[in-house]
């Protein structure tokens, strides 16, 4: 593969797969941005992983094309791609020591002896596991043969590096660990990295670019505070974050929520129209009734229950339609005048926090 | 009720042992009609080297099961391979396939291949013997091959691939070495397979041609000699030997990981 | 998180599905298994096939004998009764052993699979396992050590009674069945004790919570989960001893005439081929039938779902 420029971006054309009956990816198109941290973000069945293996090259697409950087790469066998993958379960190779496992890629290459011993124990420096080079990857912890797995693919100086959800196997404090590591690797290399996972809290901090899945099709895609705070669909703003969600009627100056008034900030679509809103936990503040406030847009409701959770809490309160609202506020104060279940409240948020969703 | 039923797993224990152990001792026993009380001796173990017959069946069974692990190794292998991991139609029928020469009765197997082997010329003898022990020992190799096969994950052959190696060169880098101790354990089960097989050696052997087992049968229709006996022992201990060798293999090369 | 990708199960490689590849790929495969599958069709399959041929024949073909079709040696149970006993015989040696086999192996099992842990039950496990691998021929004949007059039980029982007459335990058909159990029972013992295994202690644990005692936790619970093990165990030992002729022989002396004896003979004394091979097509033919009634639980106990 020769006239690659170093760390190339990945382009997906209208890539669909098939598998009997079932569309896995249908008409995806994507770029993957040269040097930038990218993840797929779905839930299972929305085909991430599959067109992460559409890049890597172990599933070939019926439709569609794939570039890496200014080649056409679509049926090119994996072998011959330069990609770096971690897998899910890392897939040491368990009669091979540490070092040799690293080495391996680079004896592919035409690299051996010295020198690929070299550049293996750099890449081991590098996810900070010197010194290990020795063992055997049944003597490892998880999170060791996890960075094992990094060192192993990036040591061959991939054009992309690709991971299958390889921190699911890792407990909580480990994998937030893991996290602040795979992000320093990815700076330092400068690699173009596909993420896949279906946990969104990991995708909003690793990540330079989200693309939410939904059932083959690529929902949203943009900067982790993009989607977050402008999600365009049902789905986006429900699986990317928490919302609440409101049926409205389009009028003049804003919508109709049954019978009471909310402006948005953003267009609108023609008067008369159906659209639903969605607004972020957070963006909500719970007043007592009859308080004077200046936001935008104020609505009644009746508080149920409240779940704490030290830093914050969780307050669940039912609409004036009776359905279910939520409501994430830190806990600042001490305050005694803090409403108890049952207690009637009004909440209240900004125009600029009303999304308007496009379904 | 707990150690009633230990209680009846040792009876049962010792009744899979009781024969075997008078047999082992009675070959110690220097009375050559087997009669007690007991006296050491090892004169019947002495003689052995002096029967002609039972030399050279031995030496056949031992050439044969040598030749049939390697061949039904060499042979299972790349079938198990193939039944593992390619899919394609027609796999469970294949798969089906291989019931035959350990379900159906040795019996009909052993008096279909004289049939056989009589009509189109290969006629008695090792032979014949040959092809009908590496046929019997295929699917326990095939069998033994596939269930280490199954332990092993395909995502060490990606991981290869991912890292520039052909598809080929994957499997002899990766899945080869790891394999390797099921293949081994396989060739020892068809060692055993041949070296214990009676039934179809006994129809296919010739009076000059035959194999331990056979010896032992013929001798054991003739009349007891403490002979016999002690060439009983020794082929017990051998296989043995073989199984317990096989356990430890399969134990090592099975799921020895730890995740 | 499995989704619907690529099989990444331990059962198929996805190779970049170019044409070119694929036709590759099913040489290849073809390949790998022609050599297993052609020794087989050699070894196995047409042997049987010419064998079943035979079996339709009057005589031998051989020594410029013409070839006669007829269906006499199938109906050779109607017209030689005794060959009506012979099989008769077989069957209650098949039937005995395999009712002995379950009546010992099961508690044997159930204890090995509920009482031992750890070293002890792998140690156990392997002692039982052990002679079963062994020689089966040389287990038969030391069972004559045992059973002969002036064996150990003969022996024993003449230096308590010395006057006694001998015992007289060989040859006889309790020797033939004793023989088959001894060599067939770590079958019953394995097949049992897989499907002990993988009952869920917490099931027993359950119905002790809902006041069951043991022998309803036996009988409505244990014994039920077993029935699997219980019947690949009879099926792997009722058919072989059916076609068992060593044993019988070697066991039973003149009163050991089981169908395999009389196969074995019409092919090595009375060089009745086509009978023999008649006699051994009904033998084959209830030794399918019974595998296809079992077949459904032979699946279940091999593939079913793991633990």
């Amino acid at each position: 593969m020769s006239g690659v420029e170093v760390n190339p971006g990945v382009e997906v054309t209208g890539v669909s797969k098939r598998y009997g009956p079932a569309t896995v990816l249908d008409r995806i198109s994507a770029t993957f941005e040269a040097g930038r941290f990218t993840s797929l973000l779905g839930p299972s069945g929305s085909g991430k992983t599959t067109l992460l293996r559409i890049v890597a090259g172990f599933v070939v697409p019926d439709e569609g094309e794939l570039r890496i950087g200014t080649e056409e790469v679509t049926r090119v066998p994996v072998w011959k791609r330069r990609i770096g993958m971690v897998f899910q379960s890392y897939a040491l190779f368990p009669h091979m020591t540490v070092l040799q496992n690293v080495m391996f890629g680079l004896n592919r290459r035409g690299v051996r002896g010295p020198s690929a011993a070299r550049e293996a124990r750099e890449a081991l420096e590098m996810v900070r596991l010197s010194g290990f080079e020795a063992r055997s990857p049944k003597q490892l912890s998880g999170g060791q043969q996890q960075r094992v797995a990094l060192a192993r693919a990036i040591v061959t100086k991939p054009t992309v590096l690709l991971l299958d959800e390889p921190l699911s196997a890792l407990d909580r404090r480990l994998r937030q660990e893991m996290q602040v590591e795979l992000k320093r690797i990815q700076r330092e290399s400068g690699l173009t990295t596909i993420f896949v996972t279906h946990d969104q809290e990991e995708a909003l901090t690793l990540s330079d670019r989200i693309a939410i899945l939904d059932r083959g099709r690529i929902v949203q895609d943009g900067a982790p505070g993009e989607i977050y705070e402008a999600p365009r669909t049902r789905f986006a703003a429900g699986f990317l974050g928490d919302a609440n969600f409101l049926e409205a009627t389009v009028v003049a100056g804003g919508v109709d929520v049954q019978g009471g008034m909310v402006r948005v900030a953003g267009p609108l679509a023609a008067a008369g129209s159906k659209v639903t809103l969605a607004v972020r936990p957070e963006k909500m503040v719970i007043l007592a009734p009859n308080t004077p406030h200046s936001f935008d847009n104020a609505m009644p409701a009746t508080l149920r229950e409240v779940i704490y959770a030290g830093a914050v809490s969780t307050y669940l309160l039912a609409g004036p339609d009776g359905r279910e609202l939520k409501v994430f506020a830190q806990n600042r104060s001490q305050d005694s005048a803090a409403p108890a279940p049952g207690a009637a409240v009004t909440l209240g948020w900004s125009a600029a926090h009303t999304i308007a969703l496009e379904d | 009720m707990k150690r009633l039923g230990l209680a009846h797993l040792w009876v049962v224990i010792a009744f899979l042992y009781l024969p075997i152990a008078v047999m082992v001792v009675m070959a110690f026993n220097a009375s050559p009609l087997y009669q007690l009380p007991f006296e050491f001796s090892l004169d019947w173990f002495a003689k052995l080297p002096d029967n002609e017959r039972l030399l050279s069946a031995s030496g056949n069974s031992l050439i044969l099961a040598v030749v049939t692990a390697i061949l039904a190794t060499a042979i299972g292998t790349p079938a198990s391979l193939a039944l593992s991991r390619r899919k394609f139609r027609g796999r469970s029928l294949l798969q089906l396939l291989l019931l035959p020469p350990i379900a159906i009765p040795w019996l009909i197997t052993g008096t279909a291949m004289l049939v056989f082997f009589f009509s189109t010329g290969i006629g008695r003898g090792l032979f014949a013997m040959t092809i009908g022990h590496v046929a019997l020992a295929i699917p326990y190799v095939v069998l033994v091959v596939g269930t280490g096969l199954q332990s092993q994950r395909a995502d060490l052959e990606e991981a290869a691939m991912s890292l520039g190696s052909t598809p080929l060169h994957a499997f002899f880098s990766v899945t080869l070495p790891l394999l390797l101790p099921s293949i081994i354990a396989a060739a020892l089960f068809a060692f055993a397979v041949s070296l214990d097989q009676f039934v179809v050696s006994y129809f296919l052997a010739t009076p000059g041609v035959t194999t331990l087992p056979v010896e032992i049968y013929s001798a054991i229709r003739k009349g007891f000699t403490p002979e016999i006996n002690a060439i009983s022992t020794i082929l017990l201990g051998a296989s043995m030997v073989l199984v317990l060798a096989f356990a430890l293999l399969s134990n090592m090369g099975g799921a020895r990981e730890r995740r | 998180m499995t989704e619907l990708a690529a099989p990444t199960t331990a059962s198929a490689i996805t190779t970049p599905a170019a044409s070119g590849a694929e036709k590759r790929g099913w040489l290849a495969t073809a390949g790998l298994l022609l050599p297993a599958y052609g020794w087989l069709t050699l070894a196995i399959f047409l042997p049987l096939l010419m064998m079943l041929g035979f079996s339709f024949l009057k005589v031998a073909p051989f020594g410029g004998r013409t070839i006669v079709w007829t269906l006499d040696n199938y109906l050779a149970f109607l017209k030689r009764p005794y060959l009506r006993d012979v099989a008769w015989t077989s069957l209650s040696i098949g039937i005995w052993t395999t009712l002995i086999c379950a009546v010992i192996g099961l508690p044997a099992a159930l204890a090995l699979a509920r009482s031992t842990f750890g070293r002890t039950r792998q140690v156990l496990f392997l002692l039982i396992i052990l002679p079963f691998w062994t020689n089966g021929l040389v287990r038969v004949f030391s069972w004559t050590m045992v059973l002969r007059d002036g064996g150990i039980i003969d022996g024993l029982y003449h230096w308590v009674l010395p006057d006694a007459a001998p015992l007289g335990l060989l040859y006889t058909y309790p020797a033939i069945v004793v023989g088959l159990v001894h060599a067939y029972l770590p079958y019953m013992i394995l097949t049992c004790y897989l499907s002990l295994v993988a009952i869920d202690d917490q099931i027993l644990e359950a119905a002790r919570s809902l006041g069951a005692r043991a022998p309803v936790v036996f009988w409505k619970i244990i014994l039920p989960l077993a029935t699997p093990g219980l019947i690949s165990g009879s099926v792997l030992i009722f058919v072989p001893v059916i076609g068992s002729f060593m044993e019988p022989r070697i066991l039973g002396g003149r009163v050991g005439v089981t169908m395999g004896t009389v196969i074995e003979d019409q092919f090595t004394q009375a060089f009745n081929w086509p009978l023999g091979a008649a006699l051994s097509f009904t033998m084959l033919a209830i030794v399918l039938a019974i595998f296809a009634l079992a077949a459904p639980v032979l699946k279940r106990q091999q593939g079913g779902p793991r633990p």
